[in-house]
């Protein structure tokens, strides 16, 4: 069993997560190939935020006076409490759900484990959508309950559905760090604090709960930064939160430097949460003690086992079952009512092409960055990771913003190109690829490489014949991670892509938008499908993961 | 400088010529000198962190000395600002961890250092045959038991045919009962395919056995370079007196060539301008003593009492302690094999030659890794490996902690390596 939870574990550990411990003094200084490959990437990632920068500094008198209206401030809030109400709920949900997968005796936990984690892959539009063709005013719900004679449903529109479909989307961050500490956390700490006298919530209070803020807080804070940059279902949901305004504004005026000022603002904002996090935890300092010798005892359930799996059931219900039947059921009626259904096949090439192409970008890129965190960890490393990663961070509408910008200005021939689009996914989900590929690499010793060029193999030699055979299972699963968050990418595609080029991603939210379920349901279908395609990818990767 | 360049002499394998190596603010080498005649065997010997590793990997190449030079089958192959790759320097290593390629199998990773050779498929059943693996190149690394790999790993580097071949570490995964096994099959190997060889160990028995040579390292410097049984029995600095075998280094007064310790006379040996004059300290191994069970009656002044007692087997060894508190390691035999701890016993030297240190050089403290273990008694090991048998040129074990010399030499706690 304690295998089968490993699986769990590594499941899609965001590339927040991933930051290496701060190596020692790296002896051997990395090739220069390498060194340009790298920093080639770090601007490639850097540069369109610097001139984001520069543009909003340029900024006119008008610029400056939209952001100072009270209404930026009251835009600025709400998402903050959008954010805070995210991670708080994706904590409730989430602690309870990883506590109850990996140390207790739930019916059908293997199951719960894969069930629970699965809500990570669904972007959040597809649950928007769901829910309010669902629950919405026009939804499935209040229709049956019309027919019924029942009227007026609570609105599911603006903040609490934001609220509710957010948390669903998000929760499996924080139930995955939790999750992956509790099971490596020794199990003597609390034995030793039960013979010390604790009872057993006494003991989970006072040592479990402290060994696992850490996780939480990260988990938190990943939930937090997707409420806070997320595009697609506020604007489904029609709440005003800071990333939707920046898609008003931009569309809706010409000047664009007050999108490019409100972008950095949100970037700010998004920083800020990092930076919080990571000073509440250094306050924590706390350290999970590595390789638990012996799998925690199973706490047995009793009575609750049923409270349990109603809890279970519900999270499920809502974050899964629900959206999957929603979208069944347009998709049926949609039929029934001769929604042509090749309309998805364009946007089904579309995506194809985009994702497959950012895939392989991103797995070429991934080489150089994992080759230069693993074979030559030190500060330079370290620096190129945090560079990477911390873009990560970037809410992509703001990212989506800059890209516009410095295509436009900077190099015109890319500006609503196909390639510019490609590059900004390979870019925007290189941490992905370059955490496989990573994990990968580490698994090969340094001597193997080195034996082979004690042989007789010059170093591209050893990379062709050696280095790169062995990689080859952790670069698929890398370039297979972007191909599918590619194809759920949002607000880069609808605002970088050439006109005329529709995906998947901005089919369903384009129907969903104006209110046509049906015609959304096909698309967001298929979604669906390839969501539960990498859950189940990432839980096989998740086997390999060191 | 030129890297590449022929060198006189084709008959030395291996030469490393004042070679300095920093990492950072650690010096791992520092005029570091060491020569291998080609067809011999030398082993590497020290405590962890000695540098001995680093040696061998400025040997293959995958480091770069910040001074002096490298030369390998008479050519030189490193030197600051010129370092002939790894790919190009006929060098074969076999690694701790074997390194073998995991998606090869057997046949493929024998022969990937020679896929030019019109031969290969020759080469590669001879060298099969060498270390017994025929019938099973067919199989991946994966399946192999830990034996097996390093066999496969030897084959490997033995195929290019290499002007040297580098050990490290060789037998440290591998477990204790195929150890002493694979050690002789190793060394009638190398013999056999009259291959130069240089093996880093920090393992006293396996340096022993199988070298031809030993080179004793502390702190990135050689202290010795000497066969094994000169290393035993003529040590040149207490550090290599107390890394090899057990030690009791004896307050003597030394005068022509005579040492007189409390136990009496011993000869002297080595060259005259090693034997001190004055206060030394003369090195004694347990085998040196012949002891006998005290008479009862009367505690005599010469009595010594039993303090420690450690059974391996073949032989017993028992710490004693004279009534000043001096304390020695002594070989119990014959009937005195079964004293127990505070029987008193008389001591006696045999008619043995030995050598003595002079003050200057220092009590034995192999610091290296930072254990002050066993200054008086030796150490025969690095502590954390209790997995070793005794080999053959002494018994082995780690002395208790506690044991400091005596008073007069406290404030010579370390040694200074000898400028050779």
């Amino acid at each position: 069993m304690a295998q089968d939870q490993a699986r769990g574990g590594h499941v899609a550990l965001p590339a927040v997560l991933r930051r290496l411990p701060v190596a020692s003094v790296s002896t051997r200084r990395p090739p220069l190939p390498l060194l340009a490959a790298v920093a080639t990437i770090g601007v490639l990632a850097i540069l369109p935020l610097a001139y984001l920068v520069i543009r909003a500094l340029g900024a006119d008198e008008r610029a400056l006076e939209l952001i100072a209206r009270p209404r930026t401030l009251e835009l600025l809030t709400s998402s903050v409490a959008l954010a805070a109400g995210v991670g708080l709920g994706a904590t409730v949900l989430g602690v309870p759900l990883a506590w109850l997968t990996t140390r207790t005796d739930l019916p059908g936990r293997r199951a719960w484990t894969v069930l629970t984690v699965a809500p990570l892959a669904v972007p959040s539009y597809v649950l928007a959508f769901a829910l309010i063709a669902g629950l919405g005013p026009r939804g499935v719900l209040s229709g049956t309950l019309q027919s019924l004679g029942v009227e007026g449903l609570p609105s599911i529109y603006g903040l609490p559905g934001a609220l509710l479909v957010l948390t669903l989307a998000t929760y499996p961050y924080v139930l995955l760090t939790t999750r992956a500490t509790l099971m490596r956390a020794d199990p003597a700490l609390e034995e030793a604090a039960r013979s010390l006298g604790d009872g057993f919530g006494t003991a989970f209070r006072r040592v479990t709960l402290p060994l696992l803020a850490p996780a939480i807080g990260t988990g938190a804070l990943l939930a937090a930064l997707y409420a806070i940059s997320d595009f697609g279902a506020v604007s489904i949901l029609r709440f005003d939160s800071f990333a939707r305004a920046i898609h008003v504004q931009y569309r809706s005026s010409f000047d664009r430097s007050g999108a490019a000022a409100l972008a950095l603002l949100l970037v700010a904002a998004a920083f800020a949460l990092v930076w919080a996090e990571a000073r509440v935890r250094r306050r924590a300092a706390l350290r999970v003690p590595h390789g638990a010798r012996r799998a925690a005892r199973v706490v047995p359930l009793g009575r609750w086992r049923w409270a349990a799996l109603a809890f279970c059931g519900t999270v499920t219900g809502l974050s899964l079952v629900l959206p999957a039947g929603t979208i069944a059921y347009w998709l049926v009626r949609g039929l029934a009512q001769g929604e042509p259904l090749r309309l998805v096949a364009d946007p089904i090439g579309d995506s194809l092409v985009a994702a497959g192409a950012a895939a392989l970008v991103a797995g070429i890129l991934a080489l150089p960055v994992a080759f230069l965190v693993v074979r030559y960890p030190g500060r330079l490393a370290s620096m190129a990771e945090r560079l990477l990663y911390g873009a990560y961070a970037v809410p992509g509408i703001a990212l989506a913003l800059a890209l516009v910008f410095f295509s436009l200005n900077v190099v015109p021939f890319l500006y609503q190109t196909l390639t510019l689009l490609v590059l900004a996914y390979a870019v925007r989900f290189l941490p992905q690829a370059a955490g496989t590929t990573r994990s990968a690499l580490m698994l090969i010793g340094p001597h193997v490489p080195e034996a082979a060029r004690s042989l007789g193999r010059s170093p591209w030699e050893v990379l062709r014949t050696i280095t790169l055979p062995l990689l080859r299972p952790g670069l698929l699963a890398g370039a297979a991670l972007v191909f599918l968050s590619t194809i759920k990418e949002l607000p880069l595609t609808l605002l970088v892509a050439p006109t005329g080029f529709g995906t998947l991603a901005t089919q369903v939210w384009g129907a969903a938008n104006g209110g046509f379920f049906a015609r959304a349901a096909a698309p967001a279908a298929v979604l669906m499908l390839i969501s539960l395609a990498s859950v189940a990818l990432l839980l096989r990767d998740g086997e390999h993961s060191p | 400088m030129s890297a590449g360049g022929i060198s006189a002499d084709a008959h030395v394998a291996v030469r490393l010529s004042g070679v300095e190596k920093r990492f950072g603010h650690i010096t791992a080498l520092d005029h570091f000198d060491l020569e291998l005649p080609s067809g011999s065997m030398l082993a590497l010997l020290g405590p962890s962190g000695c540098g001995k590793t680093t040696a061998l990997r400025l040997i293959a190449g995958f480091e770069r000395p910040d001074a002096g030079t490298v030369e390998v089958g008479g050519r030189r192959v490193a030197s600051p600002g010129a370092s002939v790759p790894p790919e190009r320097r006929r060098v074969g290593v076999v690694f701790q961890d074997f390194a073998l390629f995991p998606h090869l199998s057997v046949r493929q990773n024998v022969a990937y250092g020679i896929r030019r050779d019109p031969d290969r498929d020759v080469r590669v059943d001879e060298l099969l045959e060498l270390v017994g693996l025929r019938g099973d190149e067919r199989r991946m690394p994966h399946e192999l038991s830990g034996g097996m790999q390093q066999r496969v790993a030897i084959a490997r580097a033995l195929a290019p045919r290499p002007d040297v071949i580098l050990l490290d570490e060789p037998f440290s995964n591998l477990d204790q009962a195929l150890r002493t096994q694979l050690r002789a099959e190793l060394r009638q190997i190398l013999r056999d395919a009259h291959q130069s060889a240089i093996f880093v160990t920090h393992d006293q028995g396996e340096a022993l056995t199988i070298a031809d040579r030993v080179a004793v390292m502390a702190r990135g410097r050689i202290e010795q370079v000497a066969a094994p049984e000169v290393i035993y029995a003529e040590p040149r600095t207490p550090f290599v007196a107390t890394f090899v075998g057990v030690a009791n280094l004896l307050p003597a007064e030394c005068r022509g060539g005579i040492a007189q310790t409390r136990l009496g006379p011993v000869t002297l040996i080595g060259a005259p301008d090693r034997r001190p004059e004055g206060r030394a300290l003369s090195l004694l191994r347990p085998e040196h003593f012949l002891v006998r069970e005290a008479p009862d009656g009367p505690v005599s002044a010469q009595a010594w009492q039993v303090i420690a007692r450690q059974f391996s087997g073949s032989e017993i060894l028992l710490e004693v302690r004279a009534p000043d508190g001096q304390r020695v390691w002594v070989e119990a035999g014959g009937q005195v094999r079964r004293l127990a701890i505070g029987d008193r016993v008389e001591l006696r030297l045999r008619d043995v030659e030995t050598v003595a240190f002079a003050p200057s050089l220092g009590i034995a403290a192999p610091t290296g890794s930072g254990h002050r273990e066993g200054a008086l008694a030796g150490r025969a090991k690095p502590p954390d490996d209790q997995r070793e048998q005794p080999p053959p040129g002494g018994p082995l074990r780690s002395a208790p902690e506690d044991h400091h010399a005596p008073p007069a030499n406290e404030t010579l706690e370390t040694v200074e390596p000898p400028v050779h």
